[in-house]
């Protein structure tokens, strides 16, 4: 396939092979029209046709117009020739007759007898013309018109319509001329012979009784060649529109010179050519002989040549995706607007915003002062949609403002990986946007880089609390064997126990403190599911509920009946509760009441609200309250990490939900919200 | 009488824990790194019934100590280490090892675990079945619907018929989660108002007694904002 695409010789000969399947589809679309006409009767002599007689009748019509002409004195064709029995005629034997009619002249004799004056015209040379009036009809093949009568033994010819036809239709090229001709036919005498011997080289006469014959005695070959070399031709042509521009060894369509040349220029060129050709050739097939038509034939290749350059070249063009490129059109429009780029670069770079309308309108009015000056329609619709163009070009720009400013407040709002794409700018412009980059870049930087050291305190607290959790061990279990001793001292039981309490909550210091640093840094990782909210907050009130109970605390809890799902990690979700209920089994007032209360608010969004009263006196703001190591005042010192409201908040908001903390007088309120 | 190697490089828990397991009537072999621990089970050959195993230790850690000793040998290990994630949880039970433990621990909890674990692994308890009796079971946890006896690692463990029901109901349908109301309809026969957190305290209590780490259930797992479900083992 690929060597047929490339293959130079192919190509070669599909170029050949056009031009003389052309040339045979045109021939044979005439030999067939010719044939619609000629063609009814058969084996019909060329003689017989109505193109002969019509010639034929031309012919006697002209010579007689110029007969006509001598006796007027209008010119002269004629020379005085005496005979041998001193009778006068007149003779001429002019070409004019050969180009004419086909060049039936050359085969024809006459002799035409004006009767009104007795002057005789001919164009044969005789010693004794009364013998040769005789003698044309001997001859045969003989059309006499005399006293307004026809004789002829030509078939064809022996139609009085046909003169008259004849006539009118040659009188019908000059008003003038129908008059005198019609009255004047009369008033002559015509002898007049086909003689088909008279003249022994190739006239029009001759190539057209040879094409005439040749036409009747092969009426088949068109049936066959017109589909043969349409389809051929067909094929040729897809074959060449698929593989031109292809060559051997080379992707894509390979271009030469030619190929660059603007095409209005080309398409002038070969329009120049082929009309020049093509008046020569109409000019030559009118002088027909075989050197002529060799000659008419170079033309029509030389014809078919240009057609070709112009075709392959186009193809090409198109192939390779530069046809509407190529045009010189297109580069003269591509100039004018880099020109236009460059001048809005300079509007762009020198003028300042806030004057900018004022210039505008300034433009405008002097546009219209001076469009009065010069007025034309033109100019005015010009001027409008100049002045659209220039509209819109500052609207553009204030929008390329306003795109830097969206940024800077997106940055001002903290936003991350804020960035203004700078290659659309220009001048000012293009500085202030460099400028947001960079600063926007700059909080990107301290962003990752906090986000990392972050992430390297999370791995040095998990790796130090797995030191410390070993040595707490050993403390933990011996402090258990201490206790499990018989120790009459009580003393030494009170201190064990101190040692009991205080290991235990070392064990749960180290705990939350991985915890605490994991979920700050978001170093979590989060499994979200959809988790009914309800049977959640139920299961850990269950977890609570003894411990609830101990201290005397009342669960009043609100839920809507429907079903509230977020999504969430479960577990994650179960250690903000968890976290929160121990607080309240630590810090709230005893024997008071804890309410719950779940609901679905406008946005659609779960909001959970947990309130209690506080055992201790809230001296503290409910930012401090959730930092970490932070504690509502004496708490720090009961049991404990202080890190539980921390990793809630931490923990809510890794999930994206909501957590806040409001204190009013000794009320404890926490919302949530996802 | 059941020999337990306990691997630790702090010498001082490998001695709590001795103290602890001899208290139970345990014989206790000691190691302080992961080649004394592999010669020491070469020596004793078949004769160890439970491995302690820490994972933090120089020279040759506990994970690569473990799948040495899976190569040859299918004694029940409890892995012991600070590390409390759980990953390195899922990683060391993946390795082969039985049970979990993390540090600080519980001093009762692993005495139960290591009793749990050497139990099974002497099949001891394992009660006989008869044919017309329901038994429900999942793992080493049993209940016996015509005795109302409910027995973990073949221990009797004392239930109210509240609980009872809710854990049959449960082990009946192991595998599958319910949530409260699910729950509460199936085994009172009747929708609930107000009973949810009665259900929860309830679970609460079950678990408290059929698991050593009721916070780490083994059996009767909790899945937070979903319900319950016993673990099919």
């Amino acid at each position: 396939m690929e060597n047929l695409k490339t293959s130079k010789a192919l190509k070669i000969i599909s170029y050949i092979l056009i031009p003389i399947l052309v040339a045979i589809i045109g021939l044979s679309i005439f030999h067939l029209a010719f044939l619609n006409e000629y063609g009814s009767v058969k084996e019909k002599r060329y003689e017989e046709t109505e193109m002969f007689a019509s010639d034929y009748l031309y012919f006697i019509m002209d010579q007689i117009s110029l007969c006509y002409q001598e006796e007027n004195n209008y010119d002269s064709y004629f020379m005085i020739v005496e005979d041998n029995n001193g009778n006068r005629y007149k003779y001429s034997n002019h070409n004019y007759g050969y180009s004419m009619h086909n060049g039936i002249g050359a085969y024809i004799d006459y002799i035409i007898i004006d009767k009104s004056t007795n002057e005789i015209y001919t164009n044969i040379r005789t010693n004794d013309y009364q013998k040769e009036i005789e003698n044309i009809k001997s001859l045969g093949n003989f059309w006499n018109y005399i006293d307004g009568n026809i004789d002829t033994d030509i078939n064809y010819i022996n139609q009085d319509n046909i003169i008259y036809n004849s006539v009118y239709q040659y009188a019908s090229s000059d008003d003038e001329g129908t008059y005198i001709v019609n009255k004047n036919i009369s008033g002559y005498d015509i002898y007049s012979r086909y003689n088909e011997s008279k003249v022994n080289q190739l006239t029009n006469f001759q190539l057209a009784k040879q094409m005439y014959n040749f036409a009747l005695n092969n009426q088949q070959l068109p049936i066959y060649l017109l589909p043969i070399s349409t389809i051929i031709l067909l094929v040729i042509s897809i074959y060449l529109l698929w593989s031109i521009g292809h060559e051997k060894g080379k992707d894509g369509i390979s271009l030469s010179s030619i190929d660059n040349i603007p095409y209005e220029i080309l398409l002038i060129f070969a329009f120049l050519f082929i009309t020049i050709f093509l008046t020569i050739l109409i000019q030559v097939l009118n002088f027909a002989n075989y050197i002529l038509l060799i000659f008419g034939c170079v033309l029509y290749v030389f014809c078919y040549l240009i057609c070709a350059i112009v075709g392959v070249t186009t193809i090409k063009r198109i192939k390779a995706k530069r046809f509407f490129k190529s045009f010189l059109l297109y580069s003269i429009w591509k100039w004018i607007k880099n020109k236009c780029k460059n001048i809005e670069k300079v509007i762009e770079t020198k003028i300042d915003n806030k004057k900018i309308f004022w210039y505008y309108w300034g433009y405008v009015l002097i546009s219209i002062i001076l469009a009065g000056f010069f007025y034309t329609g033109f100019a005015i619709i010009a001027l409008i949609v100049f002045w659209i163009w220039i509209y819109y070009k500052i609207k553009q720009y204030i929008k390329k403002q306003e795109d830097i400013k969206e940024a800077l407040k997106n940055i001002y709002n903290g936003k991350n990986n804020v960035h203004v794409n700078e290659e659309e700018l220009q001048g000012i412009l293009k500085e202030m946007a460099i400028y947001v980059n960079d600063i926007s870049g700059g909080f990107s930087n301290a962003i990752e880089e906090s986000l990392k050291s972050e992430r390297l305190k999370t791995e040095l607290i998990t790796n130090v609390s797995h030191d410390i959790k070993t040595p707490l061990t050993s403390i933990i279990n011996y402090v258990d064997l201490l206790k499990k001793e018989n120790i009459e001292n009580e003393k030494v039981k009170e201190y064990i126990d101190i040692l009991d309490k205080k290991s235990q909550r070392l064990k749960k210091l180290t705990e939350d403190l991985v915890e605490a640093s994991k979920a700050s840094s978001g170093n979590v990782k989060l499994n979200i599911e959809e988790i009914n909210i309800k049977e959640l907050i139920n299961q850990t009130i269950g977890e609570f509920k003894d411990k609830f109970e101990e201290k005397g605390l009342t669960i009043e809890t609100t839920m809507p009946e429907q079903e509230l799902v977020i999504k969430a990690d479960n577990r994650y979700i179960y250690r903000i509760i968890e976290n929160l209920f121990s607080n309240i089994t630590k810090y709230a007032q005893e024997n008071s009441r804890v309410y719950i209360d779940i609901e679905k608010n406008k946005e659609s969004k779960v909001k959970i609200s947990i309130k209690n009263i506080s055992k201790e006196k809230l001296n503290i703001s409910s930012d401090e309250l959730m930092q970490r190591f932070v504690r509502g005042d004496k708490s720090r010192y009961t049991e404990g990490s202080g890190l539980g409201l921390s990793i809630a908040k931490s923990l809510t908001e890794l999930q994206k939900g909501k957590f806040d903390i409001k204190i009013d007088g000794d009320l404890f309120r926490v919302d949530m919200e996802w | 009488m059941y020999n337990i190697l306990v691997v630790d490089d702090d010498k001082e828990i490998v001695g709590a824990i001795e103290i602890y397991l001899k208290k139970e009537g345990y014989n206790i072999i000691k190691a302080y790194n992961g080649n004394e621990a592999i010669q020491k089970i070469k020596e004793n050959e078949d004769n160890i019934h439970l491995i302690i195993l820490d994972i933090m230790m120089p020279e040759k850690d506990g994970l690569e100590t473990l799948e040495e000793i899976r190569k040859t040998n299918g004694v029940p290990v409890i892995l012991l280490s600070a590390k409390s994630e759980d990953y390195d949880k899922i990683g060391g039970l993946n390795l082969g090892a039985d049970d979990y433990i993390t540090k600080p621990f519980n001093p009762l909890e692993l005495i139960a675990r290591v009793n749990s674990s050497i139990r099974r692994y002497v099949k001891l308890g394992a009660i006989e079945n008869k044919d017309d009796e329901k038994l429900y079971q999942t793992g080493d946890l049993i209940i016996n619907d015509d005795t109302k006896k409910v027995i973990v690692d073949g221990k009797e463990v004392k239930l109210t018929g509240t609980e009872f029901n809710i854990l049959k109901f449960l082990l009946q349908n192991k595998g599958k989660v319910y949530s409260i109301p699910e729950i509460y309809e199936n085994v009172w026969k009747e929708e609930g108002f107000g009973a949810e957190n009665i259900i929860a305290v309830h679970i609460r209590h079950i678990r408290e007694k059929i698991e050593i780490n009721p916070k780490e259930p083994k059996y009767l797992k909790v899945i937070w904002g979903v319900g319950y479900k016993i673990e099919e083992i």
